[in-house]
Order: C-alpha cells, then sequence, then structure tokens
C-alpha cells in the first residue's frame, strides 16, 4: 500500500509499468519526464544497457501536488520486459501500488504480450499478491501504427481485459494515452486510501 | 533531517553524531522512504531509496542464486567518499539504510553505529497504529486539477 506520513502529511505512490520487451515502457516515462515542469520532477534514472534496453529498471520520481491536504508522490518504475529478467522484474514489482500493463498492439506481438501478463500474474502471486485486488490499467500502444499490423483496443479487450478494468489506447512516442493512463492509475490508486486505510 | 515517524528521529540523530556520517537514508526494502538526513530534495532522495532498494534486492537475489546466506550489507568505496547499505528488521518489516561517509571517518565507524541504529530502531518502534481512512471520499476533483496541472492540459 502507499507510504503515508500523517505527521508531514505526504503520500509516496509506487507505480510500475510492466510489459514486454519493446513495447513502451520506457517511452511512456521518456514522455511524462519531457512534459512536467523541473520543479514537480526528479532526475530519470535509467538503468539500460549500452543499447538503451532496460536493464534493471527506470524511474521517476513525480511530485503530484496536495489532495486531501497530503503532499502526494508517484514513483513510476518499468521493468525490464525481455524473457530472461524475470528476476530483475520481480524486485521491481515488489510493493507496487498500482500496475500498468503497456500492450504492444501489433498482432505479431500477441503472444509476447500474453506471456507477459501471465508472468505479471505469476510474479504478483509469488508476492502473495491477487492481481484482482491490486489496482490495474491497460494501455494498449502503438495504435497509431498502419491498421493491418495491429489488433484494435476492442479486440484486446477480449483477450486480456476479462476483468473489465479501464484501459487505453495510446501512441507513447508522440503522447496520445500517456497522461490519461497514468491519471486513471492514479485514480485507482488513490481511491483505495479513500476507501480503506493503508496497511500498517 | 525528515523522518516517516518521529520515533526514527532520535535514533537516526544519535547514529549521524557518532558515526560522523554525511547522508543516511532509511527505506522500507521497496525503496520507499522512511527517513533521511543531507538530501536537500524530495525527489532526489527518492531515487537514491529506488537505487538503493535495487542494491540490496539484487544483492540478496544473488547470494540466493550462489546458494549462500543472504548478505546483510554492500560497501561502495570511492576515493572521496563510501558508501554503506545495509538491511536490518524492524517491527514495521525489513528496513534498508544507505550512509554516504568520507574520509572525516571509517566504514568500521558506520558499521559499528549502524548496528545500534538498528537496534535501537526495532526497540523504539511503537505498537502499530490501528488503520485510518487518509484521503477524503471526494479527492478526485484535487486529483484531476494537480494532474492538469502536472500535464498542463
Amino acid at each position: 500500500m502507499p507510504l503515508v506520513n500523517f505527521t508531514t502529511r505526504e503520500i509516496t505512490c509506487k507505480l510500475v509499468y510492466y510489459g514486454p520487451g519493446r513495447c513502451g515502457k520506457t517511452t511512456n516515462l521518456l514522455y511524462v519526464h519531457g512534459r512536467v515542469p523541473e520543479d514537480r520532477r526528479g532526475n530519470m534514472v535509467s538503468l539500460a544497457t549500452q543499447s538503451d534496453r532496460t536493464l534493471f529498471f527506470d524511474f521517476l520520481p513525480l511530485e503530484l501536488g496536495v489532495i486531501s491536504g497530503f503532499t502526494t508522490r508517484f514513483q513510476l518504475y518499468t521493468v525490464p520486459g525481455q524473457v530472461y529478467y524475470n528476476a530483475t522484474r520481480r524486485l521491481v514489482l515488489q510493493g507496487a501500488d498500482g500496475v500498468v500493463f503497456v500492450a504492444d498492439s501489433q498482432a505479431r506481438r500477441f503472444d509476447d504480450n500474453l506471456e507477459s501478463f501471465q508472468n505479471l500474474q505469476e510474479n504478483l502471486l509469488e508476492q502473495g499478491v491477487d492481481i484482482r485486488q491490486l489496482p490495474l490499467v491497460l494501455q494498449y500502444n502503438k495504435q497509431d501504427l498502419p491498421a493491418d499490423l495491429i489488433l484494435a483496443p476492442p479486440d484486446l479487450d477480449d483477450a486480456f481485459n476479462f476483468r473489465g478494468v479501464p484501459s487505453h489506447s495510446a501512441d507513447a512516442l508522440h503522447g496520445a494515452g500517456v497522461f490519461e493512463t497514468l491519471k486513471t492509475l492514479s485514480g485507482l490508486v488513490l481511491a483505495r486510501l479513500a476507501t480503506r486505510p493503508p496497511a500498517p | 533531517m525528515r523522518a516517516l515517524e518521529p520515533w526514527v528521529e532520535a535514533p537516526l540523530s544519535e547514529f549521524l553524531a557518532e558515526s560522523a556520517a554525511r547522508l543516511a537514508l532509511l527505506m522500507t526494502s521497496a525503496g520507499q522512504v522512511v527517513a533521511q538526513h543531507g538530501f536537500t530534495r524530495a525527489l532526489d532522495v527518492m531515487s537514491a531509496a529506488a537505487l538503493g532498494a535495487g542494491i540490496m534486492a539484487s544483492t540478496f537475489e544473488l547470494a540466493k542464486v550462489m546458494g549462500t546466506r543472504p548478505m546483510g550489507s554492500v560497501v561502495h568505496q570511492g576515493s572521496a567518499v563510501g558508501v554503506y547499505l545495509a538491511s536490518f528488521d524492524t517491527p514495521r518489516g525489513r528496513w534498508l539504510g544507505l550512509v554516504v561517509f568520507g574520509r572525516e571517518t571509517s566504514l568500521g565507524l558506520v558499521q559499528l553505529f549502524f548496528a545500534t541504529l538498528a537496534s535501537d530502531l526495532a526497540r523504539a518502534a511503537p505498537a502499530e497504529e490501528p488503520p485510518r481512512q487518509v484521503l477524503a471520499e471526494n479527492f478526485e476533483a484535487e486529483l484531476n486539477n494537480s494532474l492538469r496541472a502536472l500535464f498542463g492540459r
């Protein structure tokens, strides 16, 4: 659950962007980093390989402002998408307050999305977290690509959104859907603080 | 110094005075900041906590792979400053400490007083408070305003 400091009235939430390799997780954070005023964000930390693939995680701290009298901060993380980095994915996922699952809308990446989504469920379960209890938003990225290369959002919903969680179409490279995704997940995570208290 | 809860402040102050460390950061194992001394920007301290927690988490995993007992601490020694990272158990769960120290002290002193800090914190931790509601139920309007201000739209 989010870390709540009643003395200084601060809330810190950990949000994790999950998904297969090259689906656009880092691109989401880069877009947010580029749009948010400097005094409201920290430096973006990227632990990446020489070819700019995420090795451990990307990290971007954001200061949202004051909500219900609490200074609210978000810590945005991405996980490395490649299958063989599962150990580090598990570490980054630890203590997540909410997850964005970024799916690559290209039809040829369908199986990769599926594998990553199943991997998310497995890794959460291993930490004792039921995915049905965790704030989750689906983002169907790369919807700007030609229609014959991608699956439409309703098709992706059919495949991945059996829980009926919020989903957004996105073109993270140009920013479409990035803000909406973050806004939706923020609302879900904070809503838990309004309806149920944080775990001690 | 900024601390999540007041009972952390006295043990941390004593550690800083005794060890002569320059920066100190206490965090949960998930990288959430619990207390800090010496960092000037809240957002920078979050980055340091994320990196420190990442290092400790990978160190634990590495020990598992090697089939050894978990390593409780890691030291990075630079020419001007050193960084000491260590985990310890508290009644509030496993916490991590990240300490930056210079030539005015030594790794041995930092380790010595960090062990004291860990046991002092374990003793000082009060009984857990009953959970309570944090945000008003109608927080959405404020959230939307904050996000609009953040993204300029």
